[in-house]
């Protein structure tokens, strides 16, 4: 029973299958030459976060557009090269891999969750490409020393320190939380917790959801009996949604405070109803005033752009993060004045402009040698009040 | 042939980075898949050599990815009544050494309690013992960072006495490491199923009742099968940790357990080479997916792919090929044990 | 005391679904031996078929319901027909893996044609919930409860009251005398697994409203109902209601007084107990169904 012929012919359609993936030679186009500079855009596009990577996408390629429309950059357009990470590590590090190596983008954007941005992280340092964080808001990130950093996401030690003069204005007494479970929500509730309580507000019970979770009416009922006078809540719009509409269920009526920069308050209006009336938000984005916004003129063009593409008004409170920041990547580019990864990253200290949400402009942090960069955004608190987003005044 | 097949395999795998180029993209691809392909092929001896079907397979992957994290990065945690244990990191080679065991011990443990129940109990006792793992990682922050994740974990250093020591920081050398550990695992799993031991195994799985009656100790073979499974799983689970720098309670997602059985039964259970070519197709086939269509469109293609093997070679793509490659004399079936999975020395 | 009757309530409403969830499950189970990987995807599907039937449709909440669980009932009955007849007498690893892959195939479908941004499904309950005392709740999950309550006991009549039942049972307990007997196994299996689908798709349209749809919901919903079933006893439909009450309490009370983070692990630390202790499920009669 000799069969010769069946491992070769697979070692051959292995081979072939592995030449087909690498896709067609292309090593010339991103770092030199004349054609489009590429830069990659690390995202989920499936699986649990598919919704807020694909919004962040379409942000980006928005600007993409408008950057070529104006001529480009250095004179030659940018290209996008948008890769899937499956909301799953293990693969946003494997696309980060095939994004520098393969399609050979000098820098990158990505990866939506935090603790696809950390493992994405190693692979820039390997490689010596910077990449700007759009979304992400662990603590961690810039934390850890990986100078090809940088983050225009506030972390929640950010967002709590712009909430904290806020505090006294509203007369929290007692706060408990009830948070996502996971890196994003644990770290608000700590940052959070801890600058509460240096303001003399007492924290009470710390609840947590899992991501996915749909039914939080036993942690609800919990906080329903507790005699807090707030509750402060991070979660993404969907979790959100459900908590506004089980707490009405519950006949739970307190201060509700969000965080985390996921509220996406239309779709929360659209879904939740009268569950959501006077429910207060963290945002760092103001669509609904376009005009309160620090760059109102880029902030209408980019609103009214978004609405002529045919997407949901609701998404801008994403997607002009991946707005920003491919304008941060581009300015980073325009002022290294090459497509080298080294020259980029070096660039990135330079940039200055006013984003759709503040001044962005890259501030060291971490340890020194190593920092990472960290821009300031502006944070706004929102309320919705029958159906409409309103500012209170303070 | 199944002597000299595997060996041309193992050749082609060691030249590939060669012809290669040194695509990153690619060797990063190859690692993943090996190490996937390890716990596949831990796997198969479960699913395919003893027929039991475990659902919670990962839960060993993990456990062995966290020891070895947590044994090369170090802890301190509270264990209550005033007990504090504080460990300072130790080499990455000792965390590979002690997530094999307590994988293994945890393999022991687990098939204490599950080989009490058969089939579907079986199935979902093991996925249920894998969630419990997960949540158990994700809530007990003080060890493990909870959702946090484990950040900083150091790359493996091998070392011999007096002979120096490296340190695998490249691709190629991990690939190398996770071919090495395959072809160990590959050949430990052969000369186990040779055995008599392997004979006992495949008698349960064939007819429990009659392998009893000949005094064959069904729960003892079994355990001991999900006792080497599981501190194979952990092995690649260290491996996993150790090449990606960080792990997360994601590691213990169902999808990936999905994965490996896919990996096995799509290349054929119960054959040494199955999950081998099922790992290098059902793991590369992501990537080929890649560059020519949608997210979505890949992951419905790759069901669809699972779907048709199924359909056309239900007992995987190994003996599928092989039947196909085989002129089949008349009267033979074509199916059943016309195909021996494995020669039997003993 | 008030927050334990708030969780007691929670319960009897969580359960209702639950129950709905394990029972189409522990059917399918039971009669034909498939691990049913679809079970979650068509859970999902329900809820878009009733989003679709609300919205797009223009049907109205109480002749949506209904549809979207006509709709799981022909998508069961096709599934079997084009996935697991030709499969029939394959060992059940297989089976199980061709579902999975069309679990797959289902739930990336859901997100390509409907995108993963969350849908709401509109009903015409009021905002307001119902006071009883210490305790509250929504128009909508009492209808929910209702409407479960009322499927499980449409489900015990069918299996326990029409020729339908009989055949299914009598398949159940050996299907080669069935066959014998004159009975279509083939037809019963379409149909018990055509049931059990749209049993799924009920919890899902039911669900749909009260929470939100979008293409992931099932994978929890079908680990849950992994964890019914095995509770219940396989094949044990009075097992799978008691189940899906008993997880929806243990999940209650697990979250309220012990610690939320291991709110999804009751489920499972239960399964493993009762594997351990009672190793047939509490209600161990797995010979008979009904």
């Amino acid at each position: 029973m000799r069969k010769p012929t069946l491992y070769p012919a697979m070692m051959s359609s292995l081979a072939l299958a592995l030449t087909l993936a690498s896709g067609p030679a292309r090593a010339d186009a991103g770092a030199s030459g004349a054609g489009p500079i590429r830069i990659g855009v690390n995202e989920p596009l499936t699986g649990p976060f598919a919704a807020s990577g694909t919004y962040v996408v379409n942000g980006a390629k928005i600007a993409a557009d408008e950057i070529n429309a104006q001529g480009g950059v250095l004179g030659r357009k940018i290209e996008l090269v948008i890769e899937d990470n499956k909301s799953n590590p293990t693969e946003a590090a494997a696309v980060a891999e095939k994004l520098i190596t393969s399609d050979k983008t000098p820098v990158m954007m990505g990866a939506w969750g935090s603790s696809l941005t950390l493992a994405v992280m190693p692979k820039l340092a390997d490689y010596e490409t910077p990449m700007l964080v759009e979304t992400s808001s662990s603590g961690k990130i810039t934390t850890t020393g990986n100078p090809y950093v940088f983050r225009i996401s506030p972390p929640s030690a950010l967002e709590a320190e712009a909430f904290a003069p806020m505090v006294g204005k509203i007369g929290l007494k007692k706060v408990d939380f009830i948070v996502i479970n996971n890196d994003w929500g644990r770290g608000a509730a700590a940052d959070f917790t801890k600058m509460l309580k240096d303001k003399g507000v007492a924290v009470g019970l710390v609840e947590t959801m899992d991501q996915g979770a749909q039914d939080m009416s036993a942690q609800l009922s919990k906080l329903k009996g507790s005699d807090a006078d707030t509750i402060m809540i991070t979660a993404a719009v969907d979790q959100l949604t459900l908590l506004f509409k089980q707490m009405s269920a519950l006949g739970l009526k307190k201060r509700i405070i969000t965080t985390g920069g996921s509220q996406n308050p239309d779709q929360i209006i659209a879904q939740a109803g009268g569950a959501a009336d006077g429910t207060l938000h963290l945002t760092t984005f103001l669509p609904w005033y376009p005009d309160r916004t620090p760059n109102p003129k880029a902030t209408t063009y980019f609103i009214e752009e978004w609405k002529k593409r045919g997407f949901q008004f609701a998404g801008v409170t994403e997607s002009f993060r991946g707005y920003d920041g491919i304008r941060t990547i581009a300015q980073a580019i325009a002022k290294a004045g090459s497509t080298e990864a080294a020259q980029i990253k070096a660039a990135f200290w330079a940039v200055d402009f006013t984003g759709l949400n503040g001044q962005i402009r890259f501030a060291k942090s971490g340890p020194a040698g190593r920092e990472s960069g960290q821009s300031k955004p502006d944070v706004y608190l929102i309320r919705i009040e029958s159906g409409r987003v309103v500012m209170p005044e303070l | 042939m199944t002597r000299l097949l595997p060996l041309a395999l193992l050749a082609g795998l060691a030249l590939l980075p060669l012809g290669l180029d040194a695509n990153p993209y690619l060797l990063n691809a190859l690692i993943t898949t090996g190490i996937l392909t390890i716990g596949a092929m831990s796997l198969n001896l479960l699913l395919g050599f003893t027929g039991q079907l475990s659902l919670g397979h990962i839960a060993f992957f993990g456990i062995g990815a966290y020891v070895s994290a947590l044994t090369s990065l170090g802890f301190e945690v509270e264990l209550g009544f005033g007990i504090r244990v504080v460990h300072e990191p130790w080499p990455a080679a000792l965390g590979f050494l002690l997530a094999v065991v307590a994988a293994g011990l945890c393999g022991w443990l687990i098939g204490r309690l599950s080989f009490r129940v058969r089939g579907a109990y079986f199935v979902i006792v093991t996925i249920s013992f894998a969630e419990v793992v997960r949540l158990v990682a994700l809530n007990w922050v003080e060890l493990t960072q909870g959702p946090l994740a484990l950040t900083g974990i150091p790359a493996l250093t091998l070392g011999l006495p007096g002979l120096g020591s490296w340190t695998l920081r490249t691709k190629v050398q991990n690939y190398y490491l996770v071919l090495a550990v395959g072809t160990l695992c590959y050949l430990m799993i052969a000369r186990l199923v040779g055995s008599r031991f392997g004979r006992a195994m495949r008698g349960l799985k064939e007819n429990e009742s009659l392998a009893l009656s000949v005094g064959i100790n069904a729960t003892r073979t079994l355990t001991v099968a999900a006792v080497i499974s599981a501190a194979m799983a952990g092995a690649a689970g260290s491996l996993y940790a150790h090449y990606l720098r960080i792990i997360d309670p994601d590691v213990f997602l169902f999808a990936t357990t999905v994965t490996m059985v896919i990996m096995v039964v799509g290349g054929g259970k119960g054959t040494l080479m199955g999950p081998v070519v099922g790992g290098l197709v059902f793991g590369l086939l992501p990537v080929a997916l890649r560059p020519v269509m949608a997210p979505e469109a890949q992951w419905i293609v790759f069901g669809l792919v699972l779907i048709a093997i199924l359909f056309v070679m239900p007992r995987g793509l190994v003996p599928g090929l092989a039947g196909l490659l085989t002129p089949r004399r008349r009267g033979e079936a074509p199916t059943g044990s016309a195909i021996q999975p494995v020669e039997v020395r003993s | 005391m008030d927050q334990l009757l708030q969780h007691l309530v929670n319960t009897l409403i969580l359960g209702g679904t639950y129950a709905l969830l394990g029972i189409g499950l522990t059917l399918i189970f039971g009669i034909m031996n498939v691990v049913n990987f679809t079970h979650g995807a068509l859970y999902t599907m329900g809820a878009y078929l009733m989003y679709l039937a609300v919205t797009a449709l223009g049907l109205g909440f109480f002749l949506a319901l209904p549809a979207a669980i006509l709709g799981g009932l022909l998508l069961g009955a096709v599934i079997e027909f084009v996935l697991l007849r030709p499969l029939r007498g394959s060992d059940i690893d297989t089976t199980m893996l061709v579902m999975i892959g069309a679990g797959i195939v289902l739930q990336s479908g859901t997100l390509w044609i409907f995108g993963g941004v969350a849908k709401s499904v509109p009903t015409p309950f009021p905002d307001a919930p119902l006071h009883l005392g210490p305790v509250s709740v929504s128009w909508l999950r009492l209808f929910v409860l209702g409407a479960a309550l009322a499927l499980i006991g449409l489900t015990y009549a069918l299996i326990n009251r029409t020729r339908l039942g009989l055949a299914m049972r009598a398949t159940f307990q050996d299907h080669d005398t069935a066959a014998l007997m004159g009975v279509n196994v083939r037809l019963i299996y379409t149909a018990t697994f055509a049931i059990g689908s749209s049993l799924a798709a009920a919890a899902g349209a039911l669900l749909g409203p009260v929470y939100v749809v979008f293409p992931q919901m099932g994978g929890l919903a079908e680990l849950k109902a992994f964890a019914i079933v095995i509770l219940g006893g396989l094949g044990n439909i009075t097992g799978a209601a008691i189940g899906g009450f008993i997880l929806a309490l243990a999940e209650e009370l697990g979250a309220g007084y012990i610690s939320s983070g291991y709110r999804d692990a009751m489920g499972f630390l239960i399964i493993i107990a009762v594997l351990v202790f009672r190793p047939t499920g509490l209600f161990a009669r797995a010979e008979r169904i009904g």
